[in-house]
C-alpha cells in the first residue's frame, strides 16, 4: 500500500492535536484501515477553505505515492489531516467534475456535461445549471444562507461563474482564463483580510497544472532531463496541438524522451503550485485562522501523461484521470489515512456534516453521496464509484470502479466495452472483456442500472457524437468552417 | 513495493523514473483484492449453472390450427401433449408480418427499427444488438442453431444473381450454425432433424439450441412425403392453377401451393394477365388449407421425436424449451392467402414455454405478450441480469401468477418492410435474372418490368424504407399508414389485379366483433382512435430516438431471399 506502518504512525503523531494517536491496522483483506481513539467533532460556524488544484493526478502527489517529493506543502497538510488514498472523481474534466463537489449530485443530474447546452452555430447556449437543473442547490448557497461570507477565487474557464459556479458567492473571481494560483491567491488573500472576522467559505482554484497554463515567467525546466533536445518547450499551443492530435488519431506518436519532458513540465507546474499554496497557508496562519478553518484539498481530475498514448484529459475515464487527491484537515486537528475507495460525490455531505449545517429536506434528498466521517474514524468501508464523461460530444463514457478492484468502462456511441482488474493491471492496459464475459456483462448492467436509478436512462436514445467546443479556438475554427461551407 | 521506491532519491526525468511512476501510479489498487471474493458456498445455485435452453421456431404456425386450441383436425398431437406440461400464452402478437424482421425483434428484445433489421436487404453489420446466444455465451453456454428457414441463412446478390452465404446477420453468437442444405423436391424447407443429432453429441454440455423449422412455410407441404402430404386433401381434387400458366416458382412442384400462386389470389379471385380468371371455390380454399395443415402435422411428428429424445436423454428435467411461431398466415380470410398485411391470422402466433421438470405445467395465460418478451423472461428464469437495452417485459411474474402481474396492455407493430419493398429488392429481379426461373405469362412481361422499375425508383437503395405502424389491445387494432399515397402507388394487389387500391390513412378494427378485419370503424370510435393513436405515437417517438443507422458502413446490401 502507499504508506508503511512506520510512516503512518509518524504522520499521525505529527498531526494529532488534542486527539489520540491513530493506529494503523491491517484487516487481513488487503485494505489499510485506521482506528482513531476519539470521535471527530462537529465544527459549527468554522470556516471552510476548499482548494481545487485543477488537473492534478493523485499519482503525481508525493503523499499519494509519487516517488519524487514535488508537493511538500500538500504532503504536510496530508499529514496534519485525513488523506483519502483512493478517491474517484465523477468525471475526468473540470466543468462536470467540479460542480459535483458543490451539489452532491452526478454530472448527468446537475447537467453541466458540456460547455454549451445547445451548440448549433449561429445558435449557441451556454450550459447554465440553474436553467438546466433548477431544483439543484449549491454548497455556497447553503452556507450563505447559514450566515457565511462566501468568496470564490478561480482560474475561470471550466469553473467560470456563468455555468453556475458563481451561485451563492458574494464574490466570485473568474477574470483570467486558465489562471493559476499566482492569480487567484493574491485576490483570495485580500478578501480573507477583509472577512477574517466573519465565518467564511472560500473556494480557491488554480489551473497551474493544466495543459493550457504556463507558469508566470516561463519554465525553468527544473525536472527536465539534462540531455533533452527540447523538441517541445511545454507551451500551451504545443499542448493544444498534441491534445487535438491525440483525439483525432486516437493516439499520439511520441518519443520516450518527449513523454519524459511533458511529465517533467507537469511536475514543475505542480511543484510551483505547491509553493504558491504554501504562501497562502502561511497567510492563513499569520491571520490566526488555521485553528478556525476546515480545509479540503482536492483536484477535479487528473492529467494524462501518455499512459494511454494521449495527453490532456476529458476523453477517457482511466484512473490517471479520475483518481484524484483528497485531503480533509480539521480545525481541531486529527489525522489518518482512509485506504479504501470513496468518491468525489461524498465530498459535499462530508463537509456539511463536519460544519454541522442543518439540512433542509430537499438538500438531504439531493445529496447522492455519504458523509465520510465514519471512514475518517476508522470505520466506513469502500464503495463503488461511478464516473461519466460526454467530453465535447466526442465521446460518451460511463464507468464503474468497483470496490473489489474491477473496473468497467462503457463507451455509449459505439458500445465499446472495457474491463480491467486493477490489482493485477493498475495501468488499465489489458481489456478482459473477452476473458471474463460474464463479469463484464454484469458490471455493464450495474452501470446502466445505476445511471437509470439516478434518472439517466442510457438506453433512451442513440448517442450521436458531435461538436461542443470547450476551447475558444475550436469554436472559432468550427464556426469559420461553417461560414465557409455556407459561402460555397 | 513502495517501501523501496520511497527510499529512492529524487530522480530527474529518466527512464528509471518512468517505471517508478508507472508503478506508483497504480499502487493504490495494485496488490491483493480489496474485498474477499464471494464464497461460492454461501450463494444459492443459479439456474444458468445447469439449465439448457432450446428455442424451437415453427415459422408460420397459426395457433388456431392446433388441436390443443380446439382445431377440428388432429394436426398437433405432440405439441398438444407438450402443452399440458407447459405454459401457453394465448395472445402472443407478432412484431410484424414478415419473418426475418419479426424474428430479430424476438432474438434481441428490441423493436425492429431499434435493432436495425427492417428490410430483407442487409449489410453484415445491420444488426449490432445483442442476441440470445451472445448473452448465454457469457454464461458458458455452448450455442448452436439448426436452421431450415432460408430467411435465417442465405443472402442473395441481386446484381450477379448469385446466392452467397455470409453467415452473419442471424448467425452471430453461435458456436455451430447448421444449415442442412437438404432438398426434398425443389424445396429446402425440411424438418430440421439434424438438430436431434446435435443434441446427441452435446447432451453432456450446457447448451443453447435454436431449432428453426421452415417446414410449415409455403410452398405448403412441399417437403412432406406421401401419404402425409395429401392426408387432408379434398378427395380427387386437382389444383385449379394447373389450368393456367405455370407460375409455381422455383421452390415447389406443380401441385404445391407456392408463394407465386398465393400472391395472385385477391378477394378469392385468381389473377392472370391482371384479370380475374378463376373464382376460388370452397374446395380450392380447402385444398390450400389442407396442405398447410399437412405441413403442420408432419412438423409435429418431428416435435414428437424431439420430445422423445429429450426424455430419453434425461434432458426434460433441466431444459427449458420455448416454442415460438414468429407469425401466422392468412388462409382465405377476406379472400387472401399471404401475410401481406397486419391481419389477426398473421399476427397471432404460438408462444409456449416448457419449463424444466414440468414447472408451471398447464398454465394458460390470456394476457397479450410479444416476441420481445421472450429474452428478458428467459434471462429472468435463468437468474441472469436482464440487459438494459432490452425493450421487452420479464413475463416470469405472470408465469408464476404473482399478484398484479400483467403482460403487454398494448402490442406494438412495425409493418416493415412493406411487401413491395422486398419484392423490389429480390423477387421481381430474380425472375428476370434467370430465364429458367421466369414464371409469369409472357403477356405480363412489359408490365412487370415497368412495375419493377417503378418500385426501384420509389425505394432507393440507401433510403430508409417506409413502413406502417400499429397498436393492438385485446379489443382494438389501430393501423396508421405513414405514406398511404405511396402505398397505393406501389401496391402489389393494385398491380396484379389491375385495379387501383384505396388505402385509408388509418384503420381501426374491433377484434372481438370483427376478427377478420373486414370493417374499418375508424370514424365510429373517435375516442378510441385518439387514445390508441396517442399511445402509438409515444411509442413511435421512443423508437425513433433509438433508431439504428440504416446505411452505416456504406457496404453493399445483400438480400435475404424470399421465398
Amino acid at each position: 500500500m502507499g504508506i508503511t506502518r512506520r510512516d503512518f504512525v509518524k504522520q499521525a503523531g505529527l498531526g494529532a492535536v488534542g486527539l489520540g494517536l491513530g493506529v494503523s491496522m491491517f484487516d487481513g483483506l488487503g485494505r489499510t484501515a485506521s482506528a482513531f481513539a476519539d470521535q471527530i467533532g462537529k465544527y459549527k460556524d468554522h470556516n471552510l477553505v476548499f482548494v481545487s488544484f485543477d488537473a492534478v493526478q493523485a499519482a503525481h502527489v508525493h503523499a499519494f505515492g509519487y516517488p519524487q517529493p514535488i508537493t511538500p506543502t500538500i504532503d504536510a497538510v496530508s499529514r496534519q489531516g485525513y488523506k483519502f488514498d483512493k478517491t474517484i472523481s465523477v468525471s475526468s474534466w473540470t466543468v462536470p467534475a467540479s460542480m459535483t463537489w458543490f451539489t452532491g449530485v452526478y454530472p448527468c443530474e446537475h447537467k453541466l456535461v458540456n460547455k454549451f447546452s445547445v451548440y448549433a452555430p449561429p445558435v449557441e447556449k451556454i450550459a447554465k445549471m440553474r436553467e438546466l437543473a433548477p431544483s439543484i442547490v449549491t454548497l455556497a448557497e447553503i452556507l450563505k444562507k447559514n450566515g457565511y461570507a462566501t468568496g470564490g477565487f478561480t482560474g475561470d474557464a471550466g469553473v467560470s461563474a456563468i455555468f453556475g459556479y458563481g451561485l451563492g458567492f458574494d464574490t466570485y473571481v473568474d477574470n483570467v482564463k486558465f489562471g493559476g494560483l499566482d492569480q487567484s491567491v493574491p485576490k483570495a488573500i485580500d478578501w480573507l483580510k477583509q472577512n477574517k472576522d466573519k465565518k467564511f467559505f472560500m473556494f480557491l482554484h488554480g489551473y497551474d497544472a493544466h495543459g493550457q497554463h504556463v507558469p508566470a515567467g516561463g519554465y525553468d525546466y527544473r525536472f527536465v532531463d539534462k540531455g533533452y533536445d527540447y523538441r517541445y518547450k511545454g507551451t500551451a499551443a504545443e499542448q493544444e496541438a498534441l491534445r487535438e492530435e491525440g483525439l483525432a488519431n486516437g493516439k499520439l506518436d511520441m518519443r520516450e524522451a518527449d513523454v519524459q519532458f511533458w511529465r517533467a513540465v507537469y511536475d514543475e507546474k505542480i511543484n510551483r503550485e505547491d509553493a504558491i499554496f504554501k504562501h497562502f497557508l502561511d497567510t492563513v496562519e499569520a491571520l490566526g485562522l488555521t485553528g478556525k478553518t476546515l480545509f479540503v484539498l482536492t483536484s477535479d481530475h487528473g492529467t494524462e501523461c501518455f499512459e494511454h498514448k494521449r495527453i490532456d484529459h476529458g476523453y477517457t475515464l482511466y484512473n490517471e484521470l479520475i483518481h484524484v487527491p483528497l485531503i480533509v484537515k480539521l480545525p481541531g486537528g486529527g489525522s489518518g489515512v482512509v485506504g479504501h475507495q470513496v468518491s468525489s460525490i461524498d465530498v459535499m455531505p462530508t463537509v456539511l456534516e463536519l460544519l454541522d449545517v442543518p439540512l433542509a429536506d430537499n438538500i438531504k434528498k439531493q445529496l447522492r453521496g455519504r458523509s465520510l466521517i465514519a471512514d475518517m474514524q476508522g470505520g466506513g468501508g469502500p464503495e463503488d464509484a461511478y464516473s461519466e464523461t460526454d467530453y465535447r460530444l466526442y465521446t460518451f463514457k460511463r464507468s464503474l470502479m468497483a470496490k473489489d478492484g474491477w473496473k468497467y468502462i462503457h463507451t455509449l456511441e459505439n458500445n465499446g466495452r472495457e474491463l480491467y482488474y486493477l490489482p493485477d493491471d493498475p495501468g488499465e492496459m489489458t481489456n478482459l472483456v473477452a476473458k471474463e464475459p460474464r463479469r463484464a456483462y454484469e458490471m455493464e448492467q450495474r452501470v446502466f442500472g445505476f445511471f437509470k436509478s439516478i434518472g439517466s436512462d442510457l438506453t433512451a436514445h442513440r448517442w450521436e457524437t458531435g461538436m461542443n467546443p470547450v476551447y475558444d479556438y475550436q469554436a472559432k475554427t468550427y464556426e469559420a468552417k461553417l461560414r465557409e461551407e455556407r459561402k460555397l | 513495493m513502495n517501501k523501496m521506491s520511497k527510499r529512492r532519491v529524487f530522480l530527474r526525468g529518466t527512464v528509471a523514473a518512468v517505471s517508478l511512476v508507472a508503478l506508483a501510479f497504480g499502487s493504490a489498487w495494485a496488490g491483493p483484492a480489496a474485498v474477499a471474493a464471494d464464497k461460492a458456498a454461501d450463494k444459492p445455485e443459479k439456474r444458468y449453472e445447469h439449465t439448457n435452453v432450446i428455442l424451437v421456431t415453427l415459422q408460420c404456425l397459426r395457433p388456431d390450427h392446433m388441436g390443443m386450441n380446439g382445431y377440428a383436425r388432429d394436426t398437433t398431437p405432440n405439441l398438444d401433449q407438450i402443452s399440458k406440461s407447459s405454459v401457453v400464452f394465448e395472445n402472443s402478437i407478432s412484431h410484424t408480418n414478415l419473418t426475418p424482421v419479426a424474428m430479430m425483434a424476438a432474438l434481441t428484445s428490441e423493436y425492429p427499427r431499434v435493432n436495425g433489421l427492417v428490410t430483407f436487404d442487409v449489410t453484415k453489420d445491420s444488426v449490432s444488438a445483442r442476441t440470445i446466444p451472445e448473452i448465454l455465451k457469457y454464461y458458458g453456454y455452448k450455442t448452436a442453431a439448426v436452421v431450415t428457414s432460408p430467411e435465417f441463412v442465405m443472402r442473395f446478390d441481386g446484381e450477379n444473381g448469385r446466392t452467397i452465404n455470409l453467415r452473419d446477420v442471424f448467425s452471430r453468437g453461435y458456436d455451430d450454425y447448421i444449415w442442412p442444405r437438404r432438398h426434398v423436391g425443389r424445396s429446402m424447407r425440411v424438418v430440421p432433424s439434424e438438430s436431434l443429432d446435435w443434441i446427441d453429441k452435446n447432451k453432456d454440455k450446457k447448451f443453447f439450441l435454436w431449432i428453426a423449422s421452415g417446414s410449415i412455410h409455403p410452398p405448403y407441404a412441399a417437403t412432406v412425403p406421401e401419404p402425409d402430404k395429401s392426408m387432408y386433401d379434398p378427395p380427387g381434387y386437382t389444383p385449379f392453377w394447373r389450368k393456367y400458366f405455370p407460375v409455381s416458382g422455383n421452390e415447389g412442384g406443380p401441385n404445391d401451393p407456392t408463394i407465386d400462386i398465393l400472391l395472385r389470389i385477391w378477394n378469392n379471385e385468381y389473377y392472370e394477365g391482371f384479370k380475374p380468371v378463376h373464382h376460388l371455390t370452397k374446395e380450392d380454399a380447402d385444398y390450400i388449407v389442407a396442405r398447410y395443415d399437412a405441413g403442420i402435422h408432419y412438423t409435429d411428428k418431428f416435435i414428437g421425436e424431439l420430445r422423445a429424445k429429450l426424455k430419453a436423454d434425461g434432458l426434460d428435467k433441466n431444459t427449458i424449451v420455448i416454442f415460438y411461431s414468429i407469425h401466422g398466415k392468412a388462409l382465405g380470410e377476406r379472400g387472401i392467402f399471404i401475410n401481406y398485411d397486419l391481419y389477426e391470422a398473421v399476427l397471432k402466433n404460438l408462444l409456449m414455454i416448457r419449463f424444466p421438470d414440468r414447472q408451471f405445467a398447464g398454465r394458460r395465460i390470456d394476457d397479450q405478450v410479444q416476441g420481445i418478451d421472450i429474452l428478458p423472461t428467459l434471462l429472468s428464469y435463468l437468474d441472469i441480469p436482464i440487459a438494459a437495452e432490452e425493450q421487452g417485459k420479464d413475463l416470469m411474474p405472470l408465469v408464476r401468477g404473482d399478484a398484479g402481474a400483467t403482460g403487454d396492455e398494448y402490442a406494438y407493430i412495425d409493418r416493415m418492410p412493406w411487401w413491395e419493398h422486398w419484392m423490389s429488392r429480390f423477387f421481381l429481379e430474380f425472375k428476370f435474372q434467370d430465364p429458367l426461373k421466369r414464371n409469369h405469362p409472357p403477356s405480363e412481361d412489359k408490365a412487370i418490368e415497368a412495375y419493377e422499375n417503378m418500385l426501384k425508383q420509389e425505394f432507393p437503395m440507401d433510403a430508409y424504407p417506409p413502413g406502417d405502424i400499429a397498436i393492438r389491445s385485446k379489443q382494438w387494432k389501430l393501423i396508421v399508414r405513414t405514406n398511404p399515397r405511396l402505398l397505393e402507388k406501389v401496391s402489389w394487389p393494385g398491380f396484379i389485379t389491375g385495379t387501383p387500391v384505396h388505402i385509408p390513412d388509418m384503420e381501426l378494427y374491433d377484434l372481438i366483433a370483427d376478427p377478420i378485419q373486414a370493417h374499418n370503424v375508424v370514424d365510429e370510435h373517435p375516442k378510441v382512435v385518439a387514445e390508441l393513436k396517442a399511445k402509438l405515437m409515444e411509442w413511435n417517438s421512443e423508437v425513433e430516438k433509438r433508431k439504428a443507422p440504416y446505411h452505416k458502413s456504406g457496404e453493399k446490401r445483400y438480400i435475404i431471399p424470399y421465398p
